[in-house]
């Protein structure tokens, strides 16, 4: 079966009208409208431009050149508030701490697979040192006190879970179930109602 | 009970702008005795003793809470969490849910580290019924004794009987969808009061499966409405409207959260519910029975003494309170027994569109898996057929499946071609399996939990032997790309009732052995953890519990 593809726009287009609740157009339009620019607030710039490298090479974009949809925000500020998800891996550090540990031991294990820094390597590179960081044996001395494998699976489902929540990626995976007023009433195999996005050629 | 104990109707929580559901201030408005009373009291006396303090408004504290309360005693439930208007403020969406989660942090340690969060609590008027699947099996009578049956595990201080009448007034109260008769366990006097919540795709999916490999399937019991129903104390409820979007929180009032069902009838009732009060302490007077609660809500710490304590906060916060009070300890089982029901899942992508967030998620299920005639297992599990939501399957299939890069995105383009079965089986208490207090402090300055969970031999079985069926399942089905998803889900055990103070904390009343004017109702207690989902075996616990109480009282 060859993955389908979904027009664009159909979510934006749904947003408005009396399908989509209050609370949950304010939700999903403020992720539509948030600033390009950000400032961040808990890493240091270099940093936070490291983590933004990472996302990049973990989400690829190629599709939004312009403007894609931007995940490392989400990360500086539920650090700046201090905010959790309810529970942590006993074996990892605090999140702050685990973010410190785990961006310092990217960059030594770039350093020691390529001699550079990992915004400066190329997409081969890049997808060697994350895939090293993900079978939990990468080299660099951070990962002598952080579980890399671990590190790098909260890192990829917090990643995962904000890109999922934009209603782009809703649109591209052809969601449309913020779109639930009155009711959904074809909900069987095959069925669908008139406002639900099509699934494609 | 003496006199002055008599009911004060209408004896309302001063914080009265937190009462934020309109069929709640309804309720409040026409209760009698309600009418608003002038502006607050500028120096308001101390607090008077009260019969009873509940703490928790989940599944196992409302229940009880409306029962005290229709008997007339003056009862005050504490709630961590605040009161929510699900109707304005529930949007269809994950991320804008994430209120409903105890987001303070639990340390998850051992093999098999327990997710929590939106996996494992809640918080909130309701707790985790706010964002529970709405799944309402019956546990089949062996659930009760598998020591007896098998040589290891624990019995229940109860049988299936005990039980029953109970489950048929949760069940009727609540307006449970189900099918009639029900296919497993033995015959009931009272069908379900609703027919089956219409099948979704994944559940024609399961039924189409299963078929093909022999194994019998039904609708399944939901805490969701298929048609309107009348509730007494609460009024009529509409019918579920197939958001799918349960695990987040339901906006219409369908599926029975415990704050549209049993906490308006505690409210009718004269109950005094206070959100947003997290205890801090529990005081004991000389003979070491408990004589007040503080708590702090809004920043300000609030003392309620009390005749007696129902603590019903979880099977988390409810031992995190007993092990930061030393209280009830002596049997050592504090903490102890933690169980987790293996509940691996099979993913498989169809020709069909599937669109799995339509419909109630667990729509389908067969319990021939009970007792497998194969089984190189003690026990046995339930299957069931599953939506999802896409944050959460994204999120799954990150950390269980790795995907990233253009792969994740690949396959996430098949969303609406995904569909799931899973299992949820019983677990045996082990002793590497615990929750203790940690000694990094959270946000409170109180010690983290840390919840220790390896999977052994037992689990590991079971979850291999529902695995390899339920691929034969979903591959009968006429899935692709077939792949498994090993979690657990729910934390049990860690208060255990039994029969001797000797190796458990409280009674088959829920009453502590070692306080007589402290009960416990939450899935804390269970012995063992049974192979269904806990909540309807909760509430049914709480009204027990309740009437066990009251009997002692007279």
């Amino acid at each position: 079966m060859s993955a389908p593809h979904y027009p664009a726009g159909t979510v934006r287009a749904l947003l408005p009208t009396a399908h989509v609740s209050e609370a949950t157009r304010a939700a999903l339009q403020a992720r539509l409208d948030a600033p390009a620019a950000y400032a961040p607030q808990f890493f240091a710039p270099e940093t936070f431009a490291l983590l933004e490298a990472v996302a990049a090479r973990l989400f690829p974009q190629p599709d939004r050149p312009d403007r894609p949809i931007a995940l490392a925000p989400a990360v500086d500020q539920r650090l700046a508030e201090g905010r959790a998800d309810g529970w942590r891996y006993d074996l990892l550090p605090p999140d702050r701490e685990a973010f410190r540990l785990g961006l310092g031991g990217l960059q030594e294990t770039s350093q020691a697979l390529f001699l550079n820094d990992f915004g400066r390597l190329d997409d081969q590179q890049q997808g060697h040192v994350l895939r090293a960081i993900a079978a939990g044996h990468p080299p660099g001395a951070a990962w002598q006190t952080l579980h890399a494998g671990r590190f790098f699976e909260d890192l990829l489902a917090e990643l995962t879970e904000t890109y999922y929540a934009h209603p782009l990626a809703q649109e591209e995976i052809g969601y449309a179930g913020m779109a639930d007023l009155p009711a959904w009433t074809k909900i069987g195999l095959n069925e669908k109602e008139d406002r639900e996005i099509p699934a494609g050629e | 009970m003496p006199d002055e104990e008599v009911l004060e109707e209408g004896l309302l929580t001063p914080t009265e702008p937190a009462v934020q559901d309109p069929l709640l201030r309804e309720l409040l408005a026409d209760a009698p005795g309600a009418v608003p009373q002038e502006k607050a009291q500028p120096a308001p006396a101390p607090p008077a003793e009260v019969d009873c303090v509940v703490v928790g408004l989940g599944a196992g504290g409302a229940p009880l809470l409306a029962r005290l309360a229709r008997a007339g005693l003056k009862v005050v439930a504490l709630e961590a969490g605040p009161w929510h208007n699900p109707a304005q403020e529930f949007a269809t969406d994950e991320k804008a849910q994430d209120f409903l989660f105890w987001n303070d942090e639990r340390l998850a340690a051992g093999a098999d580290p327990l997710a929590m969060g939106k996996n494992n609590s809640g918080t909130g008027v309701g707790g985790s019924t706010l964002h529970y699947t709405a799944y309402t099996p019956r546990p089949l009578p062996s659930d009760l004794h598998l020591r007896r049956d098998f040589g290891q595990g624990e019995d229940w201080p109860l049988s299936y009987d005990d039980l029953v009448p109970y489950y048929e007034e949760v069940e009727q109260f609540l307006g449970i969808s189900g099918p009639t008769p029900y296919p497993w366990g033995p015959a009931r006097a009272k069908g379900y009061p609703l027919g089956p919540l219409p099948l979704n795709s994944a559940a024609q999916l399961m039924v189409r499966g299963a078929e093909k490999v022999g194994i019998r399937t039904a609708p399944a019991a939901n805490a969701a409405l298929s048609a309107r129903y009348y509730q007494e104390g609460v009024g009529w409820r509409e019918a579920c409207t197939n958001r799918g979007f349960c695990q987040a929180g339901c906006s219409n009032g369908a599926k029975a959260s415990m704050d549209v069902t049993y906490i308006p009838l505690a409210v009718k009732y004269g109950a005094d519910i206070r959100p947003n009060s997290f205890v801090t302490e529990i005081e004991r007077d000389a003979r070491g029975h408990v004589a007040a609660v503080v708590y702090t809500q809004h920043g300000q710490a609030h003392r309620q003494p009390c005749r007696h304590l129902f603590l019903c906060a979880g099977s988390v916060e409810t031992p995190r309170l007993l092990l930061l009070n030393e209280l009830a300890l002596s049997s050592g089982q504090v903490g102890r027994n933690l169980m987790a029901h293996p509940g691996v899942q099979v993913w498989g992508t169809f020709e069909d569109e599937v669109r799995p967030h339509k419909g109630i998620p667990g729509g389908l299920i067969s319990q021939d898996t009970h007792r497998p005639a194969d089984a190189d297992f003690v026990g046995g599990y339930l299957l069931q057929s599953i939506g999802v939501m896409p944050v959460t399957f994204a999120g799954q299939v990150a950390r269980g499946r790795k995907l990233w890069g253009q792969e994740l995105r690949d396959y996430m383009r098949r969303y609406n071609h995904i569909a799931g079965i899973n299992i949820l089986g019983d677990c045996l208490p082990h002793p590497d399996n615990y929750l203790e207090l940690s000694d990094e402090l959270d946000a409170r300055q109180l010690p983290k939990p840390r919840l220790h969970f390896s999977a052994q031999e037992n689990e590991r079985r079971m979850n291999a032997h529902a695995e390899r069926l339920m691929r034969r399942i979903w591959e009968a089905a006429g899935a692709t790309d077939v792949w498994a998803f090993g979690r657990y889900a729910h934390v049990i055990g860690t208060a255990r009732m039994g029969r001797s103070g000797d190796d458990a904390v409280v009674d088959r009343d829920g009453r502590a052995f070692e306080v007589p004017n402290l009960y416990i109702c939450d899935n804390s207690t269970f012995p063992s953890a049974l192979s269904v989902n806990p909540a309807l075996t909760i509430m049914a616990l709480s009204l027990r519990t309740a009437d066990k109480f009251l009997e002692r009282q007279r």
